[in-house]
């Protein structure tokens, strides 16, 4: 039997990333969350930056810890907003990858590309890991370069009250380093899933976009102060999605076969 | 033998896509494989390019077991398959649509690329290699996605609806290339509802509908029944209810004063011309004409739906 090859994966990322590449529309989509996510904190750490003696933050501070030192609200707030954010930074790897992935295994179909693909001495797996792989590597990339952007952003308007480096901390270097691409797996296999049962990578993308609200749900349970973000809670959040991406990838394997995909949409 | 199939059938659920084929092709033949819409072609192609797992039945391609514990991979490296839909990426280069294909059979880029130029110049695709595939016409996409089936050189090639869609000057050029493909000594099974080029391509041909009806030569096809051009006085059509009063009704067909009746057995045409006579026909002459390919594979159809 002929058995794995790493040739074949390697040709699957070319060409898959080669696709992102010229697809000009695709990446101003991919661009647009990173954006939104390194924008909105600066914009809110600045407003704490720029009047740090403002009662209305002492009685936010107040709201969500009645212990803290009145004199440095402006720093706790800012301190708890990074913390919290971070939740909604994760929104970045689950969502990036449904947007390629989608387009990567539900566009074969769409295009009536699938069949010669599958023609090929291509296995299901290697196409799997080849698609996954050219997901992950973009995903995880503008991930990085978002948490890079965000670091020197919020140094340069922070700095003024913080007078040091407040990012990059141990709890966002951990997430970002960890706990982000736990999640771009995440998103990226609840991509694939769904793109081997829908036709359409739209439908595809909307349905795996589903899987984002958890997240909008925890960080409003944060803003709202009923959760309590913290490395803790975030390696808790990180080990939950770790057991199930390792669901997502039996479920993949046993998804993506040649044979169910050729019955149902070649 | 390049394919020897013995009653191979492929169920979907409770559904029979088709069932008893049993039929071989020899290495170097061009093979037909007709059929009309969802008689199970494209399922059968599907088996035995290993892109589906037969139900039952065995059968092998170029010596490779088809089946679930069959070696896909090995297969899918010997054979080459032009879909019916070119199913090329439209913001790559023909070049990078090539190169993608050569990457996945694992073969040396290089001495590829010098042997699919060549193939590229015969389509009349040279120059265009770095143009991307969106801006093509449906003629050049159909003669790229043929050059992309041969960059692994494959022993036996699979030509599904190869002319489907095209205006008739590039489904002459994708004929003309299949046929130069087949003078290359290649093995070639052509899925096509144009009998007229599996008549100018084929050897022989299995009709297949939900299961074989037939495999024969196209000589043998056509020799099968007898055709009886009779050329009377007036208008011949006012003829066909005197064929309708013989035991064996036979079909025919009219254009002017011209009828053609199809006979299964020779000894009917004497019957025939007595029963016009008798109708009141003012026969001219008789003569015995070739049966057409597409009246004998109607007819094939025809017994099916009948039986």
């Amino acid at each position: 039997m002929s058995g794995f090859s790493f040739n074949r994966v390697k040709a699957v990322l070319w060409k898959d990333l080669l696709e992102l590449r010229k697809n000009k529309g695709m990446i101003w989509s991919l661009l647009a969350l990173p954006t939104v996510i390194v924008l909105v904190p600066l914009g809110i750490v600045r407003t704490y930056v720029r009047n740090p003696s403002d009662p209305n933050f002492r009685a936010i501070a107040l709201y969500y810890d009645f212990t803290v030192d009145t004199d440095s609200a402006a720093r706790f707030l800012v301190d708890k907003v990074l913390a919290d954010w971070f939740v909604l930074y994760l929104m970045m790897p689950v969502f990036v990858p449904i947007l390629i992935s989608s387009h990567a295994v539900a566009g074969e179909k769409e295009k009536r590309t699938l069949e010669p693909l599958l023609s090929s001495p291509v296995t299901p797996l290697e196409l799997v890991i080849g698609k996954s792989l050219a997901s992950l590597i973009p995903s995880v990339s503008v991930c990085l370069l978002a948490f890079v952007c965000l670091c020197i952003g919020v140094d340069l308007v922070a700095w003024p009250l913080a007078h040091s480096f407040i990012l990059p901390n141990a709890m966002w270097t951990f997430g970002v380093l960890i706990i982000a691409p736990l999640f771009a797996f995440f998103g990226n296999g609840v991509a694939v899933l769904i793109s081997a049962r829908v036709g359409d990578s739209r439908l595809a993308q909307q349905l795996s976009g589903l899987f984002v609200l958890p997240l909008v749900g925890l960080a409003a349970g944060q803003f709202g102060g009923v959760l309590k973000a913290g490395p803790e809670y975030y390696a808790l959040i990180g080990g939950i999605v770790l057991v199930l991406d390792i669901g997502i990838l039996f479920s993949a394997r046993r998804l993506f076969d040649r044979e169910r995909l050729m019955s149902r949409w070649g | 033998m390049s394919i020897a199939v013995e009653g191979l059938e492929k169920r979907f659920g409770d559904r029979v896509a088709v069932t008893g084929l049993t039929f071989e092709v020899k290495p170097g033949e061009v093979f037909g494989l007709l059929g009309p819409n969802g008689a199970g072609k494209t399922t059968t192609v599907r088996m035995l390019t290993g892109l589906l797992s037969p139900s039952s039945g065995r059968g092998t391609v170029c010596g490779i077991e088809l089946g679930p514990a069959s070696d896909g991979t090995a297969l899918r490296k010997k054979v080459g398959l032009l879909t019916e839909q070119p199913g090329l990426y439209e913001r790559l280069t023909a070049r990078e649509n090539l190169t993608f294909f050569m990457r996945l059979h694992e073969v040396d880029e290089a001495s590829t690329w010098k042997r699919t130029r060549g193939y590229l110049e015969r389509f009349g695709l040279e120059g265009r290699e770095d143009e991307p595939v969106g801006g093509f016409s449906k003629g050049m996409r159909q003669k790229l996605a043929i050059v992309r089936t041969l960059v692994h050189d494959p022993e036996v090639i699979f030509l599904d609806e190869p002319t489907s869609g095209l205006d008739p000057q590039s489904a002459r050029t994708v004929r003309d290339a299949v046929a130069e493909l087949a003078a290359e000594g290649r093995t070639l099974v052509l899925c096509s509802h144009n009998l007229a080029e599996v008549e100018r391509l084929c050897t022989r041909v299995a009709v297949v509908k939900s299961h074989l009806r037939t495999v024969a030569a196209l000589t043998e096809l056509r020799r099968e029944g007898l055709a009886l051009e009779v050329t009377v006085e007036g208008e011949a059509s006012l003829l066909l209810p005197a064929l309708a009063t013989l035991p064996f009704a036979p079909t025919a067909h009219h254009e002017g004063n011209k009828l053609k009746v199809m006979l299964a057995d020779e000894a009917h045409a004497p019957d025939v011309v007595a029963a016009l006579v008798k109708g009141g026909a003012r026969i001219h002459s008789v003569a015995r004409a070739a049966r057409p390919l597409e009246e004998a594979y109607l007819e094939l159809v025809r017994e099916e739906d009948e039986t």
